[in-house]
């Protein structure tokens, strides 16, 4: 099946070792990525869309309409472009006067928003399209003695009536991709807390943070398993930054959904990037054979 | 409390958040405070209420909740207000009408400029530096493309 792949800024210029284990593990599973011309920034539904919410609808349709004219869904690949292009498509598809409005502005550059697409995260698109069942039989290497510390972040899951991927306070999606890998993973006190990125109060998030890593830890996880390279940022750069302020050494190493995938169908430990990572990860060493 | 004090409802305000997209949903809030518990900047801070701000808005509070360093900007966009609310006002649609309002009467932190400014001129909220270049090479990933500031420019802002 083809897929237009939507990796979003954060991915595409600071973490593009993600895009590349992406890249590689929907291949091997049977996604046909067709990338195209012409994406911007989703854009952003923190801060440009508390900036003006309709400039927001029109720039995030106008990614969609280039998806459309092509004919195949948007696959996205992090909870920040989830959250905006997923919520805006099922919005838009539901709403028509804002659809209408909308389309006035994309009219300007000769573009219609249709809603003829789905944009899903890639992970949704795993588990509904592909099935894990079929993710599990491309594993050459089962990480058989990792255990992933869950963490779901917001946007996949929620407002849950918009997204219709999960109950989003027991959900399992990610679970089972994890467990496709062979790995085991870990549900702890704050799976479901979120990274705290959007809060202008820098002591609420890192209280967050601290949380969340402590409670990892409690539960006796090798590493953290996440789909998002926003929340990635915040627990492994921002763990390392954590750590030099409150002197502490927490030492839970993060790891992206697909390059879990990567490493057990056999892929190297640079070619996911995991050598990229600021915060080591001698645990994932131990449990992934070279 | 003397009878003077006693906080009047400013309409004014109301109207004005109206007008705002999602600006609406504020009137629908009948206090129960669902969406407190499990709001997560609310458990960490101790301070911020989304109930609270949503009493604000259907008060008419334009001080408290229209500046740069209001509580809502504490607000971890997390949507778990969105799922509790039996009333579906959407508590986090009502602080981002609340934020739109701020960016409006230009009352948004610099952040929100810095970021949205980039989207607008660059198309992306980083920045592509030489590492980004190199790396997309070693990973044999495609080269950065443009973004198409042009249109982007074209469709926004308009009323
Ligand atoms: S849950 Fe809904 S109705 Fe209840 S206080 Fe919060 S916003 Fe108002
Ligand atoms: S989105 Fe709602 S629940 Fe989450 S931090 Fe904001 S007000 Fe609280």
């Amino acid at each position: 099946m083809k897929y237009i792949p939507f990796f979003g800024c954060m991915m595409t210029t600071k973490y593009p070792w993600f895009e590349a284990a992406v890249r590689k593990t929907t291949a091997v599973i049977g996604m046909e990525l067709v990338d195209i011309e012409g994406f911007t920034c989703c854009p952003d539904p923190i801060y440009f869309q508390a900036y003006d919410k309709i400039d927001w609808y029109t720039i995030a349709a106008r990614n969609i309409a280039l998806a459309e004219a092509v004919g195949h869904d948007i696959i996205t690949t992090c909870s920040g472009c989830t959250a905006t292009l997923s919520e805006v498509n099922l919005t838009l598809k539901k709403d028509m006067e804002l659809k209408d409005k909308v389309n006035k502005r994309l009219k300007k550059i000769g573009m219609k928003y249709n809603g003829t697409i789905n944009v899903r995260h890639a992970v949704t698109v795993v588990r509904d399209d592909i099935g894990f069942d079929r993710v599990a039989e491309t594993v050459t290497r089962p990480l058989n003695h990792l255990k992933v510390g869950v963490h779901y972040g917001c946007h996949l899951l929620k407002p849950s009536h918009v997204m219709n991927v999960d109950d989003p306070d027991h959900p399992t999606i990610l679970d089972r991709f994890i467990e496709a890998t062979g790995a085991k993973p870990i549900h702890h006190e704050k799976t479901l807390l979120c990274c705290g990125r959007a809060c202008m109060t820098d002591s609420i998030s890192s209280n967050m943070v601290v949380d969340i890593l402590e409670s990892i830890k409690a539960n006796n996880a090798d590493c953290m398993g996440l789909i998002c390279p926003t929340c990635f940022d915040e627990f492994d750069t921002g763990q390392i930054i954590l750590g030099r302020k409150l002197k502490r050494n927490f030492s839970v190493p993060v790891i992206y959904s697909f390059q879990l995938l990567g490493l057990a169908q056999g892929m190297t430990l640079e070619e996911v990037g995991l050598n990229m990572h600021k915060v080591k990860f001698d645990k994932i060493l131990e449990a992934v054979p070279a | 409390m003397s009878v003077e004090n006693i906080q009047k409802i400013n309409f004014e305000f109301r109207e004005k958040l109206n007008s705002v997209a999602e600006g609406f949903r504020h009137n629908f809030c009948y206090q129960c405070g669902a969406c407190v518990g499990d709001c997560p900047a609310n458990n960490y801070s101790g301070t911020f209420n989304p109930r609270i701000i949503l009493l604000k808005a259907l008060l008419g509070m334009e001080k408290d909740l229209i500046s740069p360093d209001s509580e809502i900007w504490n607000c971890t966009n997390c949507y778990t207000c969105w799922e509790r609310c039996p009333q579906d006002v959407r508590p986090i649609d009502v602080i981002i009408a609340l934020k739109n309002l701020c960016q409006r009467l230009g009352q948004a932190p610099d952040i929100i400029h810095k970021i949205s400014n980039s989207v607008m001129e660059s198309g992306i909220t980083t920045t592509v530096t030489s590492a980004t270049v190199r790396r997309r090479e070693q990973y044999n990933l495609p080269p950065v493309r443009d973004y198409a500031v042009d249109e982007i420019k074209k469709i926004i802002g308009s009323k």
